[in-house]
């Protein structure tokens, strides 16, 4: 079986911070696989173990995302690509059109497999966008996915039910991070990723005549702001369940 | 040109959430509102004063492909400048399939809308709710909406139009449903909300949160790890990013160390408490009143001052 992972170079949100005016510093700012990518990847190296074959890793991203695709080929992966583009003003339509002709280039794969959403702005468009450029049957939130002859029966976890669904081979789906527990790469296997092919694209390369201008844009980002009272309670268990109670009854918000 | 805004989703509630909010953005504009809906009109859907319903042999509700391919359709004679879509697990789909078969861009998960003639404008929360972004699409576009935000519209009157799109195939076949035992634990709508974390030991001592939950009038949540990893909750327990976002009047979290992906679905909660042995966890900073303590201690005692139920 021929799977292709796709995965994002993300800002690693818990490093990020916010300059003298609220608005995050980008710039040099720390960057990791998709934490929920790890689970894309370890579904699709589950496959193969199953029914053989080969996984690919496919990135879109800023020259550096090369450690992002050395983290999941680590994971056992077998092989890259990477369509080098910046993602400053790309949007998911465009960056989903060129995820799309890079699998097109590099396939055919028989399932791809992305996360719910990425870990930084869990925009959650690129996978179903991505079945639809590539004309294919698209199954988001998978929990469980079991490759059978042509096909894959896939459990669907939505806001308020499962749903088993059926669908032909080739598809794309989404998986969402309880579906499993992505491994640790091992020392050996870090050490090795850095020796399997990774074949590097050129955005412009990919450039057909349908390509999508990026529409949505970022206007402004600033820092939430948390007005947390923040009033540590401290003292005898007795004593501090007591004062939070009286706080909680004078806020109105449990009854007296 | 009028600008005209279309609403959909799956979901009646969520439909007329989009319904309002596209009758508040046409207005602005002096436009005009439509609220689309597939196979049938939905009676506890309203319509915006207008109402436009897709048929095709086919059932189309069931599949956001065919969703999304019957509005391609109906949109090709309509011209929408804004089409709004709640930001559901199938909403998502719909949406970003329309947007592609469009060629335009689509806005994720977006709230406090507003447009012009040129572009459609929202903010969203990102980088797991950290910070939050001014967006904007230029016209035509697609949008899925943040559910829960906007009002219920209750408008059933206007113009019903139906139209046939023609032949569909269908490709993802839905061969089973179990519906999630919703009736035991509605986190979406709880005023006061229990949630246990890493720092409960072991399963069985889940009773202990929520007996306090219960004491409290409130219903029992968990963190991530719980649901996922150790699997001791079902998953519709689990707040968070990837869970459920809730606003309840009360908050309290138990032995939670408070990860950006956990706060990101309690944020919007008017009292948030915690317990936590930790002094440094991260849960006292988003909090307003930390109990800095054994969860084993503090619990029974809090439960000991509370009037039996």
């Amino acid at each position: 079986m021929r799977l292709a992972v796709c995965v994002k170079h993300a800002v690693d949100e818990s490093e990020l911070r916010a300059d003298g005016s609220g608005r995050p510093i980008l710039q040099g700012a720390a960057a990791k696989v998709s934490t929920f990518d790890k689970n894309a990847v370890e579904e699709a190296l589950r496959a193969k173990s199953k029914s053989g074959g080969e996984v690919v890793i496919v990135c879109v991203g800023p020259p550096e995302a090369k450690k992002t695709i050395r983290e999941a080929l680590a994971m056992g992966a077998d092989r890259a690509i990477h369509v080098v583009s910046d993602p400053a003003g790309r949007d998911s339509l465009a960056t989903s059109y060129l995820l799309s002709k890079a699998l097109a280039k590099a396939g055919p794969f028989d399932v791809v497999l992305c996360s719910e959403g990425s870990s930084d702005t869990y925009e959650c468009q690129v996978p179903p966008m991505l079945g639809e450029w590539l004309s294919l049957p698209y199954v988001g939130y998978a929990s469980k996915i079991e490759v059978q002859g042509a096909g894959a029966k896939i459990e669907q976890s939505l806001e308020d039910s499962s749903q088993t669904l059926e669908v032909p081979l080739p598809f794309v789906a989404a998986v969402v991070s309880e579906i499993n527990e992505p491994r640790y790469p091992t020392l050996i296997q870090i050490m090795q990723a850095s020796k399997k092919p990774m074949e590097e694209l050129a955005a412009q390369q990919l450039m057909g005549a349908d390509a999508p201008q990026s529409a949505g844009t970022v206007v402004d980002t600033r820092v939430q702001s948390m007005n947390r009272k923040r009033v540590v309670i401290e003292g005898a268990p007795e004593e501090s369940a007591q004062k939070l109670l009286d706080a909680l009854k004078s806020e109105g918000v449990i009854g007296s | 040109m009028t600008l005209s805004v279309w609403a959909y989703s799956e979901s009646d509630g969520v439909a007329n959430e989009m319904a309002s909010a596209a009758v508040e953005l046409s207005k602005s504009v002096s436009g005009s509102a439509t609220v689309v809906e597939v196979d049938q009109a939905r009676e506890g859907v309203s319509s915006a004063g207008h109402k436009l319903v897709l048929k095709s042999a086919v059932r189309l509700g069931e599949s956001p492909e065919l969703t999304a391919e019957a509005m391609f359709r109906a949109a090709k004679a309509a011209n929408p400048s804004v089409v709004l879509v709640g930001a559901t697990r199938r909403g998502r789909e719909t949406a970003s399939r329309l947007a592609v078969k469009m060629k335009v861009g689509c806005l994720s998960e977006v709230f406090r809308l507003s447009v012009s003639a040129e572009q459609l404008r929202g903010e969203r929360n990102t980088y797991a709710g950290k910070f939050l972004s001014t967006v904007a699409c230029k016209l035509p576009c697609v949008a899925t909406v943040k559910t829960g935000v906007s009002p219920r519209l209750a408008d059933n009157t206007g113009a019903v139009e139906v139209l046939e799109v023609g032949d569909l195939v269908p490709r993802v076949k839905l061969v089973g449903k179990t519906g999630k035992k919703t009736g035991t634990v509605d986190l979406k709508s709880a005023k006061v909300i229990v949630s246990a974390g890493r720092g409960v030991k072991k399963k069985e001592d889940l009773v202990m949160i929520e007996d306090l939950a219960r004491s409290l009038g409130g219903v029992l949540g968990c963190s991530r790890p719980l649901s996922s990893d150790l699997g001791w909750l079902p998953e519709e327990h689990h707040i968070g990013l990837t869970g459920i976002e809730v606003r309840p009047n009360l908050y309290l979290a138990v032995g939670i160390s408070g990860q950006l992906q956990h706060i990101a679905g309690i944020k919007d909660s008017k009292i948030i408490a915690a317990i936590n042995t930790d002094k440094d966890a991260p849960i006292f900073q988003a909090a307003d009143y930390g109990i800095v303590g054994d969860l084993y201690q503090v619990v029974p005692a809090i439960k000991r001052l509370l009037p039996p139920r």
